[in-house]
């Protein structure tokens, strides 16, 4: 008979959350409906069944029924409770004050937090074909720089002819379009000129995306080269209050084109991964031509817009089958003349693709508004850490104040409350003050949402479409926040024995036995924050601080407007020549790329050996303007011809190369077979031309305008007391030369600071918080400070009598706070050090040294501020004449 | 008095309550309804309106004898009050009059 028996495990279960009163009954109901089952089913099928419908009772109606049944006394108690929590609110304004300072402003910052999300999450997501466009992308394996870990990589620069490839050869493909961004032009309409980002696109981009098309026929759209599509913005900025449709412009980009405008386009949001101004059509892309042909070449994001329930896998076949027929026998030539040996059965070349609302986070792939989840996270950690700091102050002073309600516990257990009723009372309590800190946090939130768009980089508004969730997000952490913060106090008071605590020789000294390392937690979050913060600073500065191997202060980038031909070096040396008379103008130096704006990096084979260098066109000036050391050899000159074939190389490509005699060698990065390369005639220190992430990389400089590049960009070194004036004076210079091209310029300072423009906001976003988590933590001790002094105040009084001196007193009501608050550094001095090297520090190839005396210097700071935080109460309570506090003894 | 509002799943436990007399406890109403009515409901769901009932004061319970048949277990018997008894014929009532305002289908004979 034992097998017919229920399993034991689900009548324990049942027994363990079901009320006593209720279990046997039900118990017995579940055994005859098991025995009714073994007649029809096997005894595993009934068993399951057992379970299954003992796990349905697990339901609130069952497991708290008879737990609340003062239910009905509490509803109307409520008036009473509401009245004495606003008593003791304004008893103890400042505790108060301190409660519902701390929660709103942790409550604010969850709220901002959960904006940031939502706006991270809202990517894309306004497309109503969202779910069918993909982002195509290309896995690649990678020939060139042997990794052994990920020997692939993935990018979403693609063939510029696969759009057509796709759109002929797949039937799962609806739309496609291709999609570059934000290349410069100079733009043209009567007398207005400025330079403009243009994005190209395909004519299927009106179609596949829900930007809404104010003015033009989606339809006819693109079907003439010459036809542009500006957003209301642009048109605004040309036409003012015209009718921008039908207006003619002239671009210049590699050439000029003349543009009529066909359309007007709603401007992308700012949650849009696709961002844009003026859109034309792919066409009109430099060296379009050539690169329809070149299947070798990667350089255009393409979009495509799938049928709906297509096959995935039937999709990823066709893509191989399309690789192989367009690009089966480069693949097999580079798989022969790759660098390292290329493993059987590896695919040279993968189509993949990225559904575009995931597009955002997905950050393993480059995308210019891609964006780092990471990022979500450790705001999100901070917004708690902010909380639990305002939490652990309202327990903390809850559980010191609580002498002071011991007496009103006593009088209502007497009268007959009971301990559910108590606990209802004081958690309604926390529940109110939480949610006026509520109503503060809001008035937070609407104040700093500019500063914190700013620091975020966002957009975000409040407005009537998100407010709604917002409420609700903000009303379920206060409710979270009230039972957090006033469980425990609430659990505490609730306990007091009435006859203990009415008898009257109740210590007001509580045994806070629970406070303190709730004090200790509290100031480890702050400590941790702290160094963390002191950290970043230190390593940002260090990095505002460096010595680059170059000067770029006072050096004005300036483009040349010409594109990529001979005209833009005959622009540097003509405008050199004009400027020569400003005498604060020192040099004028042409060369391909300026800092931070992209860069070219070559590769090339020597003796076998595969090498890679970064590589700028430059002209004679270009030392003399930055600066930059030559270590040996000599600079360009512009009267031996020869050197337009020879190269200026820095010491990491001497180191790289194995260099001895670096002045007899030659370089070659052409690979010619016939000569010996590019003769070295000078080495040049090595100064960081990129940023301090990555270490010096090898570099040649050279004067090859063929082969290199052309100079596109003006380095104009200047020495002056008033800059605006002389960029005044340089802009007059340029008007009289070249009247139909725009000026832009550029610091070279402000350019290379933009590259740590993430790690800068980070850290104000990181000081910011720090700041408020001291004041909480602050507030928290200051009100700690108070009572405990108050508690001691007749100890104190006979101490003093009994000879004590002020600066003992103060030792002895401070030294419990410095114990805590060492303890908690150390505490969180080997986490934030973790932290800080494994999170941020590990990004930058050049480190400030974290040294004993950073931690020691921020634990004496926040010892600092936690003693003159608590000293004003043991100043005060040490100066108090113990007549005033021992006469009624 | 606040009026008192029975739910559609609730009349019909009630009922059947009504209906078993001795024998209304969990799983012989679960029976009951899918006998009468052709309808197969939860265990569970059934023993939360019971109490649910109960809380409304529509039937009151106790322990019934035990037997061999469940294990030892006795049965949590439900017996419906006077004012359960109200209820339902309130209820009854009321749908008799509703049913009479809606127009009923007529044979017209020219």
């Amino acid at each position: 008979m034992k097998e017919k028996e229920p399993p034991r495990l689900a009548v324990k279960f049942l027994h363990w959350f079901c009320p006593p009163e209720l279990a046997e009954g039900i118990e017995g109901d579940l055994v005859e409906q098991f025995e009714g089952d073994l007649q029809q089913m096997n005894e595993r099928a009934a068993k399951r069944k057992f379970f299954w419908n003992t796990l349905n009772f697990f339901r609130p109606a069952i497991i708290l029924r008879n737990r609340f049944r003062f239910q009905l006394i509490e509803n109307f108690m409520i008036g009473n409770y509401f009245k004495v929590a606003l008593r003791n609110m304004k008893k103890r304004k400042l505790y108060s004050f301190i409660n519902a300072f701390g929660l709103s402003v942790g409550i604010a910052f969850c709220v901002l937090i959960y904006l940031f999300i939502q706006d991270e999450r809202s990517f894309d997501q306004f497309h109503g074909n969202k779910n069918l466009i993909y982002r195509m992308e290309a896995r690649t394996f990678d020939t060139w720089k042997p990794k052994a870990e990920e020997p692939f990589s993935q990018h979403a620069w693609l063939q510029t002819a696969l759009v057509n490839a796709l759109k002929d050869d797949l039937a799962e493909v609806e739309y496609a379009s291709r999609f570059n961004s934000n290349g410069d032009a100079v733009f043209k309409f009567d007398d207005k000129v400025f330079t403009e980002q243009i994005s190209y696109v395909d004519p299927d981009f009106f179609k596949m995306f829900s930007f809404r098309l104010l003015k033009g026929n989606v339809n006819a759209l693109f079907k003439k080269r010459s036809d542009m599509v500006i957003t209301p913005a642009v048109a605004k900025k040309y036409f003012g209050d015209e009718d921008p449709v039908g207006k003619i412009v002239t671009v210049d980009v590699e050439g000029v084109k003349t543009f009529s405008i066909a359309g007007v386009i709603e401007a992308p949001p700012t949650n849009s991964s696709l961002d844009f101004r003026i859109l034309v059509s792919q066409e009109n892309r430099p060296y379009y031509e050539n690169n329809l042909k070149q299947w070798g070449n990667f350089n255009t994001p393409t979009f495509v817009q799938l049928v709906p329930h297509t096959d995935f896998g039937k999709l990823n076949a066709n893509l191989d089958k399309l690789i192989t027929k367009y690009m089966g026998e480069k693949l097999e030539k580079w798989k022969k003349e790759s660098a390292i040996p290329v493993p059987p059965g590896v695919k040279m070349l993968e189509y993949k693709y990225t559904q575009l609302p995931e597009m955002h986070l997905k950050k393993e792939i480059t995308w210019h508004k891609v964006s780092d989840p990471k990022y979500s996270y450790i705001l999100g950690s901070i917004a708690i850490l902010i909380l639990i700091i305002a939490c652990i102050n309202y327990v903390s002073l809850a559980l010191t104040t609580s002498a002071s309600r011991k007496t009103e516990v006593g009088i209502r257990k007497v009268v007959g409350a009971h301990r559910n009723q108590l606990i209802y009372q004081f958690g309604f309590e926390s529940l109110l003050l939480a949610a006026l800190a509520m109503v503060a946090a809001f008035g937070l939130v609407a104040l700093f949402l500019p500063s914190f768009n700013e620091f975020t980089g966002k957009g975000i508004e409040l407005h009537v479409k998100n407010l709604g969730p917002v409420m609700a997000a903000s009303a379920a952490i206060t409710l979270f926040v009230g039972i957090v913060a006033g469980s425990y106090p609430s659990l505490f008071l609730s306990n007091f024995r009435p006859a203990a605590v009415l008898k009257g020789n109740f210590t007001s000294k509580f045994q806070a036995g629970f406070v303190r390392p709730l004090v200790v937690v509290q100031f480890f979050l702050s400590a941790s924050l702290i160094i963390s913060s002191v950290i970043m600073y230190r390593q940002m500065n260090f990095i505002a601080t460096k010595n680059l191997g170059y000067n770029q202060n006072q050096v004005l980038v300036v483009p040349t407007q010409r594109g990529w031909n001979k005209e833009s070096n005959k622009a540097v040396a003509q405008f050199r020549n004009a400027l020569m008379q400003e005498p604060e103008v020192q040099t004028v130096a042409g060369t391909s790329t300026s800092f931070n704006r992209g860069y070219s990096r070559y590769g090339y084979k020597i003796d076998g050996e595969q090498r890679s260098a970064y590589v700028y066109a430059v002209d004679p000036y270009y030392l003399q303007a930055l600066e930059i050391q030559l270590t040996q050899g000599r600079n360009f000159s512009e009267q031996i011809p020869a050197d337009s074939n020879a190269v200026i190389v820095n010491e990491a490509l001497v180191k790289d190369m194995k260099w001895t005699d670096p002045l007899n060698a030659y370089l070659n990065w052409k690979e010619d077979t016939v000569g010996m390369g590019a003769r070295v005639i000078g080495v040049v220190k090595d100064y960081n031309f990129t940023s301090l992430e990555s270490n010096v990389e090898p570099l040649f400089l050279s004067m090859d305008k063929k082969d290199i590049g052309y100079l596109t960009n003006m380095m104009i070194k200047i020495n002056s007391q008033d800059i605006p004036n002389l960029i005044e004076k340089i802009r007059g210079h340029w008007k009289q030369l070249y009247p139909d091209l725009p000026f832009d310029y550029t610091f070279l300072d402000e350019d290379v600071a933009k590259q740590y423009h993430a790690y800068e906001k980070w850290m104000s976003i990181m000081g910011l918080s720090t700041g408020f988590a001291i004041m909480i933590s602050c507030l928290g001790l200051f009100g700690l400070a108070g009572i405990n002094s108050v508690n001691r105040t007749k100890e104190i009084g006979i101490r003093k009598v009994m000879g004590a001196g002020l600066r003992s007193i103060f030792v002895l009501l401070n030294k419990q706070f410095v114990w805590l608050a060492l303890i908690a550094f150390s505490l969180a001095t080997p986490l934030s050090w973790y932290l800080m090297n494994n999170w941020w520090l590990k990004d930058f190839k050049y480190q400030v040294t974290i040294g004993w005396e950073l931690f020691v210097g921020s634990m004496l700071c926040g010892l600092v501020v936690a003693l003159l935080t608590v000293s004003y109460h043991a100043i005060k309570t040490a100066l108090v004449n113990p007549a005033d506090t021992l006469k009624y003894e | 008095m606040q009026k008192e509002y029975l739910g559609e799943f609730e009349e019909l436990v009630l009922t059947m309550v009504g209906i078993l007399q001795e024998e209304a406890y969990g799983n012989a109403i679960v029976s009951e309804i899918k006998e009468r009515v052709g309808r197969v409901v939860n265990l569970s769901a059934v023993h939360v309106t019971l109490y649910r009932l109960e809380d409304k004061g529509y039937v009151k319970s106790g322990m019934g004898g035990a037997t061999n048949a469940r294990g030892g277990r006795r049965k949590r018997i439900f017996t419906v009050t006077n004012a359960g008894l109200a209820m339902l014929r309130a209820r009854k009532e009321q749908q008799m009059q509703l049913w009479k305002l809606v127009p009923q289908l007529k044979m017209v004979g020219y």
